[in-house]
């Protein structure tokens, strides 16, 4: 890249003559090299999955969790820099804890990323830090059913809306995606990481905007990809770990949860399966992003 | 300067590469763990002939302790840190710390040396292992803020040999009994040492934490019969050592 | 009117004599709760050979008045225990939310041992402890029931003054006159607990919510009711006491006009 030897990369909050913060690029970067993450909004909940390249053979299989939950009822998965991951995770959830404390209930995702795409940004500003190295899915479901105040003991007046209003509904499954410059969008199949072209390309595939694909489909289907994104880059071993978040009425009852160890080997089952039925010449035309 | 930037466009951070290294110019140390054991070992330093070793191997709380490579004054205050933070645990909630807890808490901090100004990565890597309600477990921590759940672990100056050794006897640790284990650590931490270095009671430090038993730091001749009965033949040893490695 | 401009618009020192600066004074002392406000009456609980049974009614006075008749004063914590309030009812919502987001801090990893009920007691007793050093009392009495770390039953409470005990019966604010007598007939000491089945302590505790419905007039006749055992608790949020019988009022003499 041009921009070594310029200055113009050495210092955060810096713009290039030609309008560019290099070390926002830079962390860009940094995610590109991190396993695959993919996030889709089903029709009925939320799945995560991210693949975890396996460093060590000394690595403890199955520990090493790093799909974070944030609050109850969220998931955030990220890839780029471990240690930031974390970073990020621990704020998302010092947010929701506030948000709490303010407005006795959870907070609803579309703000938990609003929160965090602006302190995402935050990093971007100054010269005395440096941007996150991480693109982070945001996949939360918020209620569907009236829920209590944090702390309610009683049911209140049996008559009048009780300042509540009348019918309004903000619930149901949503999907955000953070970059390292603090800019986010609602998705609905998100996808970061090393294999993101072929990841995107087959969640394009899924025409998920017809909101038809169903929580267990979509779990597959997670796995599936993160399959089919890890065989093209033919990497070394990996774990694939998978989230869900499932409606009130669902397998996980609204909650932010592992998806279950049978249908979890199920889903890896079918994944392999796909992928030997699948033939090399399809993977050419979906290169383009 | 600001030194905790990104430094070119493959999206690396220098200093925290740097601090990395730091790791590996300390004297290595070792942790395996089993069902029931989880067990430390480290080769201890002296700057000259008459001075002291260099502790290695630090309790923490009765239920677990660590082991550290690099800057000893950085492992000091982490371990000031854990050691405040167990304690905490223990008075607010009359709970052991659980050990998966502990290690995210220091690799929070850590995570924050990396991305501040004023700040540097911390120059020192450690080995956290114990038991706690979920049983023994075994923690890398790197001055990048990465911690990891392992097996088995070495870290410091050429400890890719002990972790050569324990790679290879991956499969065995699970069911290891106690004294089993700390031969498998002894054995590991062997391998790093330089042909003309010997395990001695002097220069060697165990830490054993258990079901059951509590996190124990055992130095000097408490080693001697360990060190006796891990390389009693140590000809045979050697050798049996070296055909391994033509297989490989 | 004089020529000084502090005293234009004030009242005059000469017919309402000089103003008493004290009231200027902001570093006064500080007070905090005197005493509370909306409250909860007696939880009373007993532990048995394989868990602990607790309960309290449904009612948060304001003085004498009955003023809510469906306050929940049993909460759950984490399914495993159950932490029963007696006294303010503002506090005890503060308390509650402060469980909530303990329980949410500790489910963030689904692989951690939770917190059984001995741990949640140490909790809520140093935050009790903390706010009346504060002089600023959580103005309650907690019963905290559940299992401890060797799933034997656990049964403590913890008060505005950051006073702890645990016996095999507890009960809070008239229950500590009325039901522990009952109570400890049944349970006079630690090792009588293995001799007590769930059904039996189930029943004393009952007849314990009946006798402060007799008797204490800030208590009502529904109640709630939790049985904690290793597979969970049963909480029970909507009983009504039954088979009431208030003949003996009969024989009280020496209240109201009722002199003979």
């Amino acid at each position: 890249m041009t921009s070594i030897g310029t200055g113009y990369d050495l210092s955060n909050s810096v713009f290039s003559p030609d309008g560019r913060n290099f070390q926002v690029e830079y962390a860009v970067k940094a995610v590109e090299n991190g396993g695959t993450a993919v996030g889709i909004r089903c029709k009925d909940g939320i799945v995560l999955a991210l693949e975890k390249l396996v460093t060590s053979k000394l690595l403890k299989p199955g520990a090493n969790k790093r799909i974070a939950t944030v609050d109850r009822n969220i998931g955030v998965v990220s890839s780029g820099l471990l240690p930031d991951g974390r970073h990020f995770v621990s704020r998302a959830r010092d947010e929701a804890a506030q948000w709490r404390q303010l407005y006795k209930a959870p907070i609803p995702t579309s703000a938990l990323a609003n929160r965090m795409g602006s302190y995402v940004q935050a990093y971007t500003l100054y010269s005395s830090v440096r941007p996150f190295g991480v693109t982070a899915i945001i996949g939360g479901w918020d209620s569907e059913a009236e829920l209590p105040v944090d702390g309610q003991v009683g049911s209140g007046p049996k008559v009048g809306a009780g300042g509540k209003k009348d019918g309004a509904k903000h619930s149901g499954p949503s999907l955000y995606m953070i970059e390292p410059s603090g800019l986010y969008w609602g998705y609905y199949g998100a996808a970061t990481g090393k294999g993101r072209q072929i990841a995107k390309s087959e969640l394009e595939k899924l025409n998920l905007a017809d909101g038809q694909l169903s929580l267990e489909e979509g779990v597959k289907e997670a796995a599936r990809i993160i399959y089919v994104a890890h065989d093209d880059n033919k990497d070394k071993e990996f774990e694939l770990e998978l989230t869900w978040i499932s409606s009130l009425d669902g397998p996980t009852k609204g909650r932010h949860e592992e998806v279950p160890k049978e249908l979890k080997e199920e889903a890896e089952r079918l994944a392999k399966k796909a992928l030997e039925g699948e033939d090399d010449d399809e993977e050419e035309e979906k290169m383009e992003e | 300067m600001f030194r905790n930037n990104y430094d070119n466009d493959s999206g690396r951070i220098f200093q925290v590469e740097y601090a990395q290294e730091a790791v590996k110019q300390g004297s290595v140390v070792v942790g395996v763990v089993s069902k029931t054991h989880a067990v430390l070992a480290a080769i201890k330093r002296n700057a000259e002939e008459l001075s002291s070793y260099q502790k290695k191997i630090i309790p923490i709380d009765s239920h677990y302790g660590i082991a550290l490579a690099g800057l000893a004054s950085d492992a000091r205050v982490l371990s000031n840190f854990m050691k405040q933070q167990s304690l905490a645990s223990r008075l607010t909630y009359d709970r052991a710390i659980p050990l998966s807890e502990i290690t995210l808490r220091i690799a929070d901090r850590a995570q924050t040396n990396t991305q501040q100004y004023g700040k540097r990565p911390y120059g020192v890597g450690l080995l956290i292992a114990g038991v706690d309600a979920k049983g023994p477990h075994l923690f890398e921590f790197q001055p990048s803020g990465v911690t990891q759940e392992m097996i088995a672990c070495g870290i410091g100056a050429r400890s890719q040999m002990a972790r050569t050794y324990l790679e290879r006897h991956l499969d065995e640790f699970a069911n290891s009994g106690r004294e089993e284990l700390i031969k498998h650590a002894l054995r590991a931490l062997k391998e790093s040492l330089s042909q003309d270095k010997e395990l001695t009671v002097d220069n060697t430090s165990v830490g054993i934490g258990g079901i059951s038993e509590n996190f124990t730091l055992f130095e000097g001749q408490d080693l001697a019969e360990w060190l006796d009965a891990t390389f009693e033949n140590r000809e045979a040893q050697d050798e049996g050592g070296e055909a391994m490695e033509t297989d490989s | 009117m004089n020529h000084f401009p502090q005293a234009w618009g004030r009242p005059r020192d000469d017919v309402y004599g000089s103003y008493d600066h004290s009231h200027f004074q902001t570093n006064g002392p500080n007070q905090h709760t005197q005493s509370p406000i909306v409250t909860g009456t007696s939880v009373v609980a007993a532990k048995f050979k394989d868990g602990v049974v607790i309960a309290a009614d449904n009612l948060a006075s304001y003085g004498s008045l009955a003023r809510f008749t469906d306050v929940k004063r049993l909460r759950k914590f984490n399914d495993q225990v159950v932490v029963g309030f007696g006294g303010d009812v503002s506090d005890m919502q503060y308390l509650d939310r402060l469980l909530l987001s303990l329980d949410i801090r500790e489910n963030y990893s689904s692989t951690e041992n939770p917190l059984n009920a001995k741990n949640l007691h140490t909790y809520l007793a140093k935050v009790m402890y903390k706010r009346r050093s504060d002089f600023n009392p959580l103005w309650n009495h907690l019963l905290i029931a559940g299992l401890d770390g060797e799933d034997k039953p656990f049964l403590a409470s913890a008060d505005l003054l950051g006073t702890t005990f645990s016996s095999p019966t507890l009960a809070t604010g008239f229950g500590g006159h009325l039901a522990q007598p009952i109570l400890r007939k049944l349970l006079p000491d630690e090792a009588s607990v293995e001799r007590v089945s769930e059904e039996q302590a189930v029943e004393v505790v009952k007849e314990c919510m009946k006798v402060l419905f007799y008797r204490d007039a800030r208590s009502m006749d529904k109640y709630s009711i939790a049985v904690i055992k290793k597979d969970g608790v049963e909480l029970k949020e909507d009983e009504k006491l039954e088979n009431q019988s208030w003949a003996f009022a009969e024989r009280i003499r020496g209240y109201g006009t009722q002199t003979a």
